[in-house]
């Protein structure tokens, strides 16, 4: 009787193990970020005129986005959506993480740190929330922005740019973890703040014995929507 | 009749051990880096190496590709590292010639191809120096998110120093990036995630 018992609840043990093996895969308790490569790496200047380096954005969670002061109407959506993330930051439960906002400019001949802080100045951005920055080095420009970030743009004969509106998540490691192309039908805002969440829950969490579990949803693909 | 009612327990003792063990082989390898899935290859680049070669990244498919920007003026960081991966190689035993090293210089104003050779053979006659214009070299280092500029020190010389991001960026026999390691891997995790690459 005694022995029976003894391997009733071995047994129990032994199918309860593999069940929670099968539900992790199923229920995927943990949603990670995945990680899709390495942010590019790049020396700019921003608005004040000073420099900026992919280095000062190490252990921050950073927002990327594309674009040009000169750029007609649609681009203040771009706008819309970096401020509305920065307002609902409390949303995503950062705790201490560090959040940045980086726009990058593909025309530097006409966005000078002056044009950039005047523009930022109508954003109420400073260089302490929303860095605006750029390069006079065209080449390098396109990689980092073409090549690293993977957003398109390409100037027109007028002038103007023809660009695919992207926002992009970097972590504190330097590691792409969201890509955002612009899309009409679902809100951006929504989406990004609840991979900031995500996000933080993983850095903030994935210490010690946690680190193993969300490792396996690394493995297992367990990607938030 | 004895034996019957020990049988079950047994049965299951056996179970749980090997569970246990199936637990302890197929769970997942805890990298001493940031593990990438990436989707698409690590980029590509040419180096100009000793000789008037060329050597490319996909000459290595197959191959443990390990990356490191460094310069051969360098005081401390890069040997430092080119140290561990070179005790880490060690470990490996015949499994080495799997895993080839590649130093990229971001001092392409002073180190020439044959410099870096000369460098790079100190540590392991199979270890690979090279480099390239300053142009493509700001390029590839960009998009393996290594930054670098001229730094305001100097050495007693009056050499001027490089600093640069001092990782180590594994890429696997498919040529897509794997690992990437902080500064300060030891040789013995090193060799621990390689031979997880290599089984």
């Amino acid at each position: 009787m005694k022995h029976t018992l003894l391997y009733r609840i071995f047994y129990g043990f032994a199918g309860l193990l593999v069940l929670s093996a099968f539900a992790f895969k199923i229920f995927q308790p943990i949603k990670v970020l995945p990680r899709i490569r390495l942010s590019p790496a790049f020396s700019l200047t921003d608005q004040e005129g000073e420099r900026v380096t992919n280095e000062d954005m190490r252990g921050k969670f950073v927002l990327y986005t594309f674009t040009y002061t000169n750029c007609p109407a649609p681009c203040a959506n771009l706008d819309a959506t970096m401020q509305e993330v920065y307002e609902r930051l409390d949303e995503a439960n950062l705790g201490d993480i560090p959040f940045m906002r980086v726009t990058i400019s593909f025309d530097p001949a006409r966005d000078t740190p002056p044009t950039l802080k005047s523009y930022a100045d109508g954003l109420s951005a400073n260089r302490a929330n929303w860095i605006f920055a750029t390069t006079n080095d065209d080449a390098l420009l396109k990689t980092i922005i073409g090549a690293g970030f993977k957003a398109y743009y390409e100037k027109k004969d007028d002038g103007s740019f023809t660009f695919d509106p992207t926002f992009i998540l970097v972590d504190g490691w330097g590691t792409i973890r969201g890509e955002y192309r612009y899309s009409t039908e679902v809100s951006t805002a929504d989406r990004i703040i609840r991979h900031l969440s995500v996000l933080a829950d993983e850095v903030n969490n994935a210490t010690g014995s946690a680190k193993l579990a969300y490792e396996a949803a690394h493995l297992f693909l367990c990607y938030a929507q | 009749m004895k034996i019957n009612r020990f049988l079950p327990a047994l049965v299951a003792l056996a179970i749980i051990i090997l569970l246990g063990a199936a637990f302890y082989f197929l769970r997942p390898h805890t990298f001493h880096g940031t593990v990438f899935q990436s989707p698409e290859e690590a980029s590509p680049f040419t180096l100009n190496v000793a000789d008037g070669k060329t050597v490319s990244l996909s000459d290595f498919r197959g191959k443990i590709v390990l990356i490191y920007f460094g310069y051969t003026f360098c005081p401390d960081v890069c040997p430092a590292t080119l140290g561990a991966v070179t005790q880490a190689l060690k470990q490996l035993g015949d499994k080495a010639d799997q895993v080839q090293v590649i130093m990229i210089s971001v001092d392409p104003g002073r180190d020439t191809p044959e410099k870096l050779a000369e460098y790079v053979k100190h540590f392991n006659p199979t270890f690979i120096g090279g480099t390239n214009t300053p142009e493509e070299i700001a390029k590839i280092a960009s998009l393996y998110g290594i930054f670098y500029q001229v730094s305001e020190e100097t050495t007693s010389n009056g050499d001027y120093l490089i600093d640069h991001t001092a990782t180590l960026l594994a890429i696997d026999r498919d040529g897509f990036l794997k690992v990437v390691f902080p500064f300060g891997i030891t040789s013995d995790e090193l060799a621990d995630d390689l031979k997880y690459m290599l089984r």
